[in-house]
């Protein structure tokens, strides 16, 4: 009995390990959702080998699976569509070597170390959240291999200037920019901002708090509360006190989702809700509904924004090739990491080599429109051609009101 | 006075929630003298469970929590049966280790079954009742509130009145004593632990509307069922609903009069409180059938 047990315990263990733990690279892996198709590497006069650890699996598993879709996206356009990439005379194929960091920093710091010790890649692809890239671009710096991300977008990792770390989204602080110009515009007088108290959000909210007091709006409150908090009533039904005009909520799925519906449930009816990860999100418009009618909300990139480049074509073109992919239209998480992909394969190909002093020289010299938008480093590595846009949940549609340049429909204020 | 109303009623309604999450975790503990690691998988199987009923065929997971309850029951006693019926006797540290493994596996289980994708139930029972301009009542979270308090009353009297309930009180009292007198222990732990699960679900089930349903979406709710019963005492059904609703007041009061870190502050709340019952009545404040310090037997 004993014995059966001990046994039992085991292989408990063992599926433990095998299931929780999952890992592996495009080579090794059965193509899964998300996953590119093999690709015959050996047509090619040679490879470049990128490397890029993703949450598969925790808090951050659907915008990591979304990354992924994106970042295969690009392997696949490149590899098929393109005919590899062009260094010199040659033509190169594209390998991506994916671990799961289970959205937890330490693992992706270990991994990132593992890609760059043990897989020997050239370059490396962010992970998903300005939390997991903080730690991971410090050990990318530390060995001298560039980082190409944008799906973490906080201000303080470019603050320390490093050589390596180029982002092609916009900065988290001006996330808020282009919806509290709009508002401005439309006579808002007070608001009030709750933010989870993390990198990501935080620069959000303190950006926010900046463009909303250069736009003349003065911010009544500004709460802060812990990840994986289940219940906002409280901060709701302070705002609800104090009246705003607007409300400000910066977190991420799960916080959009609590933030609704105690706003429904406690009768808190600003003239404007501003949410920053969700309501670009179709899966948090299909299932809050009505709750979350007029709700406004940042984006990195629609397929319905007029950008167009000489790869991939118009967003709209981008959005087509994706869904022909992954039979799902793309998220901006998506759009931003084949843009970071397309930004470091542009640049490796004015380069004419991987080494990683031309191809940084290289990145910073990037002038390129694109599908997801123009994209121009400064000095900090930050993409600062592309401005945010903001979308509102219109009739159960995402539309985007602003800024104008790429706006295709009106804002809505008050929500109603 | 109508901002300390409010504060009242959105710590009332966050008690009764933390109530209903809580009670199959203190009761597995009190009685068996298990720390059940899987317990917010359980919550979380529970949650997909009338996700699918209400996604699928449109049916309210208020409706659809008895059919919840029944098939966690089952789920418990199979598990029961097959895992922890075996590790009882071993010490503590193999059922905590057993119990994690079962977290992952179920965390792993739901992430290839649903992906990672997030979910809500909908739910009829939702919008507030506004009593005043400024004093509403959330509808979801007063129809969870008076469920937990049906249920806790329900369980009291098990436990108290019935023949089963004294067996399960006197195997968590002490086990050899119940033996000897006749109890039959496998068949109390498998009861109590397919019941408590079932419980679980049926928390699972209410809180699918309210809380975003995903494979993760455990381990912060095991770590607040850990803290209200290691505060308010272990297996004690008051206890889960006084501990619950303490914890929901303070939490509520401090995010309503703290500026700025008072969410913050509300979550230290938690465990400054169990750190000080552990000191000050190690029995827990609502004295449980065990103390925390006592071995699984």
């Amino acid at each position: 009995m004993r014995r059966s047990v001990r046994a039992f315990v085991l292989l408990l263990l063992l599926v433990t390990a095998t299931t929780a733990c999952g890992e592996g690279s495009v080579e090794d892996a059965a193509p899964a959702a998300g996953e590119a198709a093999p690709v015959d590497l050996s047509a090619f006069d040679g490879t470049v080998r990128i490397g890029a650890a993703l949450s598969e699996t925790g808090k951050f598993a659907v915008e990591g699976r979304d990354s992924r879709q994106g970042y295969n996206t690009w392997v696949r356009w490149v590899n098929e569509e393109y005919g590899g990439i062009r260094i010199g005379e040659g033509r190169y194929g594209a390998e991506i070597v994916y671990y799961d960091d289970e959205s937890d920093a330490d693992t992706a710091a270990n991994l990132i170390q593992r890609l760059i010790d043990e897989d020997r890649v050239d370059f490396l692809l962010g992970p998903y959240s300005s939390g997991l890239t903080t730690g991971t671009s410090a050990i990318a710096e530390a060995n001298n291999v560039i980082m190409v991300e944008g799906n973490g977008t906080s201000d303080t990792m470019f603050e320390r200037g490093f050589r390596n770390l180029f982002l092609v989204a916009t900065v988290a602080s001006d996330y808020t920019k282009s919806a509290v110009e709009a508002l401005a515009a439309r006579g808002v007088r007070t608001a009030v901002i709750a933010h989870e108290d993390t990198t990501f959000p935080t620069s959000v909210a303190e950006g926010a708090r900046r463009h909303l007091e250069a736009n003349g709006i003065e911010v009544l409150a500004i709460e802060k509360y812990p990840k994986d908090i289940q219940d906002v009533s409280a901060i709701m039904t302070k705002f609800r006190n104090l009246g705003p005009d607007v409300f400000l909520g910066g977190g991420h799925y799960n916080d959009a989702v609590l933030f609704v519906n105690a706003a429904d449930e406690l009768g808190f009816e600003p003239d404007a809700m501003l949410i920053t990860v969700g309501p670009s999100n179709p899966r948090l418009v299909e299932q809050l509904d009505d709750d979350v009618e007029g709700v406004l909300g940042p984006t990195q990139w629609e397929a319905t924004m007029a950008y167009e480049g000489d790869w991939f074509g118009s967003a709209a073109d981008y959005a087509a090739y994706y869904r022909r992919l992954w039979g799902e239209p793309p998220v901006y998480q998506a759009a931003s990491a084949t843009a970071s992909a397309l930004a470091l394969h542009l640049a490796i190909e004015a380069a004419g080599s991987t080494d990683t002093d031309a191809v940084r020289q290289a990145l910073r010299a990037l002038r390129a429109d694109t599908f997801y938008g123009p994209i121009a480093f400064d000095e900090r590595g930050v993409n600062t051609a592309k401005p945010m846009g903001t979308i509102q949940v219109q009739d159960g549609e995402i539309l985007v009101v602003a800024p104008d340049a790429a706006a295709v429909a009106a804002l809505v204020y008050p929500r109603g | 006075m109508s901002y300390f109303a409010q504060a009242l009623i959105n710590g009332i309604a966050l008690g009764g929630m933390y109530t209903i999450l809580v009670l199959g975790f203190s009761i597995i503990w009190g009685v068996m003298g298990v720390i059940n690691l899987a317990h917010g998988e359980f919550v979380m199987v529970g949650a997909y469970l009338a996700w699918m009923a209400s996604d699928f065929w449109d049916v309210d997971p208020f409706v659809s929590a008895p059919a919840v309850f029944a098939v966690m029951l089952l789920f418990g006693y199979l598990v029961q049966r097959v895992l922890v019926n075996r590790i009882i006797d071993r010490p503590a540290l193999v059922s905590l280790l057993v119990m994690f493994g079962i977290s992952i596996i179920l965390q792993s289980v739901m992430k290839v079954t649903f992906s990672a994708d997030f979910r809500l139930a909908n739910t009829d029972l939702d919008g507030a009742w506004r009593l005043t301009d400024r004093l509403t009542v959330p509808v979801t979270r007063f129809w969870v509130l008076v469920v937990a308090v049906g249920v806790t009353a329900g369980l009291n009297l098990f436990l108290g009145r019935s023949r089963l309930g004294k067996s399960i009180r006197a195997a968590a009292q002490n086990r050899e004593a119940a033996r000897i007198v006749g109890v039959d222990i496998r068949k109390v732990y498998a009861v109590t632990f397919a019941l408590c699960i079932g419980l679980t679900g049926v928390a699972g089930a209410l809180i699918s509307p309210l809380l975003a349903v995903q494979p993760f979406q455990g381990p912060p709710l095991t770590l607040k069922a850990f803290a209200i019963t290691a505060m308010a005492g272990l297996g004690s059904v008051r206890g889960a609903l006084g501990g619950a609703m303490v914890l929901g007041l303070v939490e509520a009061m401090l995010a309503l009069y703290v500026d700025r870190i008072g969410t913050n502050l509300a979550v230290v709340a938690s465990f400054v409180l169990l750190v000080a019952a552990l000191v000050l009545r190690p029995q827990g404040i609502f004295k449980g059938l065990r103390h925390v310090d006592a071995t699984s037997t």
